[in-house]
Formats: structure tokens, sequence, C-alpha cells
């Protein structure tokens, strides 16, 4: 492997609760290389969105250290932009001021912010939403937008959280096949906590699964599946039958 | 296929006197229309003692000529002058302040028993200390208003500082914004909906407040006209001024509606 882009090492992370500390973490180790799509599964509180925030920079680790391109993460940037699980849309702002929200700390002249966000509205399928408020939008629609923001800062790595767990199914087939495109493209890293195994499956180049909380690695698989993928790779016998292992792992650990 | 042309321009005209007829606004007004019959009715029978009550034909004559002459100018513009300086500086502190509180916690414990004790005390008691203190002129009055509008307006920007969603907060910390700057991009605008309902409840406590207030000390105002007309058994002028002020309040609570749904057109 290339050197790596992400590096987790003993990330430790509790918090404190009525009946003493709450272990969330225990031991985390990873690493990612530069345009890598890494998906982590795990159950329902096993910790993933806690590890998406340590990266992030929005929480600190107990113990471990993190680090992106060599550097120690030290607090939430743009370099590391996080897709949402409840999309985290501003009500007040249209769909395009949303996406320049995330880029007016960019530093780029303005201009060039309104192309950039033009052009990221448009692959993301909402060109002719530009002056919708998030009210007048649907789920999937509302997380085209947030994934739409993520995208616009062109982040070192792309953080997702669980970003279609709100969207209804049928939505969230295309969203993923979406998605997928734009990231192999634009080859974006990217980092993803999921707890649906055939999302983390179609949409990563390795899988790495959580225990129940407190969460350690307990098995990492790489994705056998070339790509580009298209939808139907979903149906596939390869794709099947890592599904059923990741499964047994899952129902092992729960 | 449905009714030749001719039909329906016969129909159509009655249709719309209909609608016309069953719109609230048409109800309401006539209602309204009930309300002056039965009362001018009343003191011209008798029912009603027009020593207390006078009557609206009585009462339009005395707003009309108040309306020419002047009068009801030059003490509008008394009152309102108090009324706005006092709305105007109570929001700016309030909205300041309680947003402040809100966002910069450390400075929020610090201020917060103050805030507490002074909104629980009985503000009109201070009245007759503010007015020793300032005399009965514009500045007495205007600090009355501040007193009634400004807490409302800060407790409600405070509560709506704190309540900013947790999310929307990270959201603008992983885009790099800093404390300061989330204030402006995200705390204030997600306390917008406090905000404006603290103004809607402090414009009106500020009508209150300037009318009390000039019912206890003023030269000139509408409250000071109120209370000298009573006194002085000009029954019919009292009510002119009464109904005037009301107007006046209907007013500012439909621009409030206006401006709240100005500044709410995303929700
Ligand atoms: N700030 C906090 N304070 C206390 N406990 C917390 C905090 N954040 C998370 N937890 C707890 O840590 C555990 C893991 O939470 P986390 O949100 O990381 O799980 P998750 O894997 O993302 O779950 P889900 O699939 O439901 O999103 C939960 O039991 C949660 O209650
Ligand atoms: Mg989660």
């Amino acid at each position: 492997m290339e050197e790596p882009s992400l590096e987790v090492i003993g990330v430790t992370k509790s918090f404190p609760t009525a009946q003493g500390r709450l272990p969330v973490l225990d031991g985390i180790d990873m690493s990612q290389a530069r345009g890598e799509v890494v998906s982590i599964v795990g159950a329902s509180g096993s910790g993933k969105t806690t590890f998406l925030r340590l990266v992030a920079g929005l929480e600190e680790p107990d113990s471990g250290a993190l680090k992106l391109d060599g550097r120690e993460i030290d607090g939430p940037t743009p370099e590391r932009s996080l897709i949402f699980q409840q999309f985290g849309l501003m009500p007040w702002l249209s769909v395009l001021e949303n996406v320049l929200f995330g880029l007016a700390t960019s530093g780029l002249p303005k201009d060039e912010q309104r192309d950039r966000a033009n052009d990221v509205i448009g692959r993301v399928g909402l060109q002719g939403f530009e002056d919708f408020h998030p009210k007048a939008l649907s789920g999937g629609m509302q997380q085209r937008v947030g994934i739409a923001r993520a995208l616009a800062v062109e982040p070192r790595l792309l953080l997702c959280d669980e970003p279609f767990a709100s969207v209804d199914a049928m939505t969230r087939q295309t969203m993923q096949t979406d998605l997928l495109h734009i990231v192999t493209q634009q080859k974006v890293t990217v980092l993803l906590v999921t707890h649906d195994i055939e999302e983390a499956l179609f949409l990563g180049d390795r899988v790495i699964v959580f225990s129940s909380r407190p969460a350690r690695v307990i098995e990492e698989v790489e994705v056998a599946i070339p790509k580009p993928r298209e939808h139907s790779v979903r149906v596939s016998t390869g794709f099947q039958e890592q599904r059923a292992m990741l499964w047994e792992l899952l129902q092992a650990t729960a | 296929m449905g009714t030749p042309p001719g039909d329906r321009l016969e129909t159509s005209e009655p249709a719309r006197l209909r609608a016309f007829a069953r719109s609230p606004g048409t109800l309401s007004l006539l209602i309204l229309v009930a309300i002056l019959a039965g009362w001018e009715a009343g003191g011209r029978t008798g029912v009603l003692d027009t020593f207390f009550f006078s009557t609206p034909s009585a009462i339009s004559v005395k707003a009309w000529e108040m309306l020419i002459d002047g009068n009801l100018l030059f003490h509008t513009l008394r009152t309102g002058y108090a009324y706005v300086a006092g709305v105007v500086a109570a929001i700016a502190f309030g909205a300041t302040v309680g947003l402040a509180m809100g966002w910069w916690r450390r400075f929020g414990d610090v201020v917060d028993p103050y805030v507490v004790f002074f909104s629980a005390m009985p503000r009109i008691a201070l009245f007759p200390v503010i007015i020793l203190i300032f005399g009965i002129g514009d500045l007495s009055r205007t600090i009355i208003v501040f007193l009634g509008v400004v807490f409302p307006v800060l407790f409600n920007a405070y509560i709506g500082a704190k309540q900013t969603p947790r999310l929307l907060i990270d959201v603008g910390r992983v885009f790099g914004y800093s404390h300061n700057r989330l204030f402006t991009a995200v705390v204030l605008p997600a306390a917008l909906p406090y905000l404006i309902a603290g103004f809607r409840i402090g414009v009106t406590l500020g009508i209150i407040m300037i009318v009390v207030a000039e019912f206890l000390a003023a030269s000139a105002g509408l409250g000071q006209q109120i209370a000298v007309t009573a006194q002085s058994y000009q029954i019919a002028e009292m009510w002119a001024w009464v109904l005037y002020t009301s107007c006046y309040a209907l007013l500012i609570v439909r621009g409030m509606d206006y401006f709240e749904r100005w500044t709410m057109r995303w929700a």
C-alpha cells in the first residue's frame, strides 16, 4: 500500500454518564490510502458516529492518535468535510446558499465560490433547485444538498455518516449509485460509516467491521468487485457471498 | 360539454357577491357595524348612559375635530417619539445582550442573576422613582417603555441562542467557522423566530407601558389626553382618544405580522 492518507492508532473514547464512564471506542487501529473508499459497518450504537466525529475533529480521543497526511488531527476543518446523517442544512438558506455556506471559509474569490457551488449542484442533480429552501425539498434532495456542500470544498477526506439512513429505500439506491460515480470520477478519498452491509460493500473498496460497543475492529475485507460499479453488481454472486459473510460477522458480535 | 357562455355570465355575478358576503373580512366588518349601531341606538334610547358611554356619532365628531385641528398629530408625535425611542433602544439592547448571553456562556452565567432579578421585579413599582429622577418629560417615558420592552426581548433572544441546534453548530465547525463567526452565520438566524416572538411581546407591552406612564406623569401624549379628558368628564373626547390609541396599537400589531412573515419567508 502507498503512504497512508488517514492513520488511526489505538484510539479510545468514553463518555461520562450518570452510571460512570461509558467506553465507546476501545483501541481503534486503521489506515486508509489516498483515493480509497473505506466503509465501516457496525451495529446501531456501536460508536460509528463517535469515531467519525473524532476523525472530523469535532471530538478529541481519550488516548491514541489520528493523523491525516502525516499531520495530527486537531479540530475540525473543511479538509475533512462531513455529510451528516441528519443533513444539517440551514433552513433559512436556499440550496445555493447552503452550498456556499461550506465554501465561505475557503478564501476563494466570491465568483469562484459561486462557480464551484453551481458546478457541484449540477453534479448531484439539483440544477433548477438552486433557489429552493430545504423545507421545499424531499429528504433525498436535502441530502443531495448535504453531499454538494461537502464535495464543494474539495476535501482531502470526505466523511459520510450513514448519509442515506434517513431516505427511503428506492431513493437510497439511486443516491448510492450517484455518489459512487461522483467519488470515483473525482478520486475522492472517502470514509463512510453505516449499519447497512449492502451500502458498505457497494460503495467501499474495503470494509472494516466494528464490534458492538465498545467498538474494536474485528475484521477488514477487500471488496472483490472492480470499479466502476453499476447497480447490477448488487445481485452478483461475489457481492452476495461477501454480504452473507459480513452479516455472520455482525451477528456474532451482537 | 359544460354550460354555454351566456349562462356562465349570468351566474358568475351573484356567485361573486355571495363569496364576498361570506368572506371573513366582510363578516368582521358587519359585526363592527352592528356594534356601532347598537351603541348608537342604546345611547339615543337611554339604554346606555351617554354620560359614560357617549355615542359613536358624538365621538366621531370629536375624532374628526382632533384630526383637523392638529391635536391628534401633536399628541401622537409626543407619544410616538417616546415609544419608538424606547422600543428601538430596548430591542437593540435586549437582543444583543440576550443573544450574547446565550452564545458566550460565561458571560451569560455572570449576567443571569441580574436579569432574573430585574425581570421578576414589578417594574411599575419603579415608575414613581423614574419620574422623580427624570421628571415628567420624554426621557422618563422612554425609560419606562424601555424597561417594559427590554426583558421579553432579552429573554427570548437568550433562549433562542441557547436552543440553536447542536447539529447546525457542528456543521459550521466542520466548515471552518470560528466561534464568533458561528454567531452571525448560525446562532443569529437560528434564533430569529425567538427574537421575533420577543419583539412581538415587547412592542405590545410597550404600548401599555407608555399609556400608563402618561396617566401618571406627562404634559402631552395620547395617554395623558385620555386621563385629562376623563378627569374633566369630556366623555366623547375621551372615547375618541381611546379609540385612536387602540387603532395605533392595532396598526403596530399588524405591522408586526407583516414583519414576521417577511423575515420568516423560508419557514
Ligand atoms: N456526547 C455523548 N455523551 C454521552 N454518550 C454518548 C455521547 N455520544 C455518544 N454517546 C453514546 O455512545 C454510544 C455510541 O454512539 P454513536 O452515536 O457513536 O453510535 P452509532 O454507531 O453512530 O449508532 P447509530 O447507528 O444509532 O447512529 C451510544 O451508546 C451513545 O449513547
Ligand atoms: Mg450514528
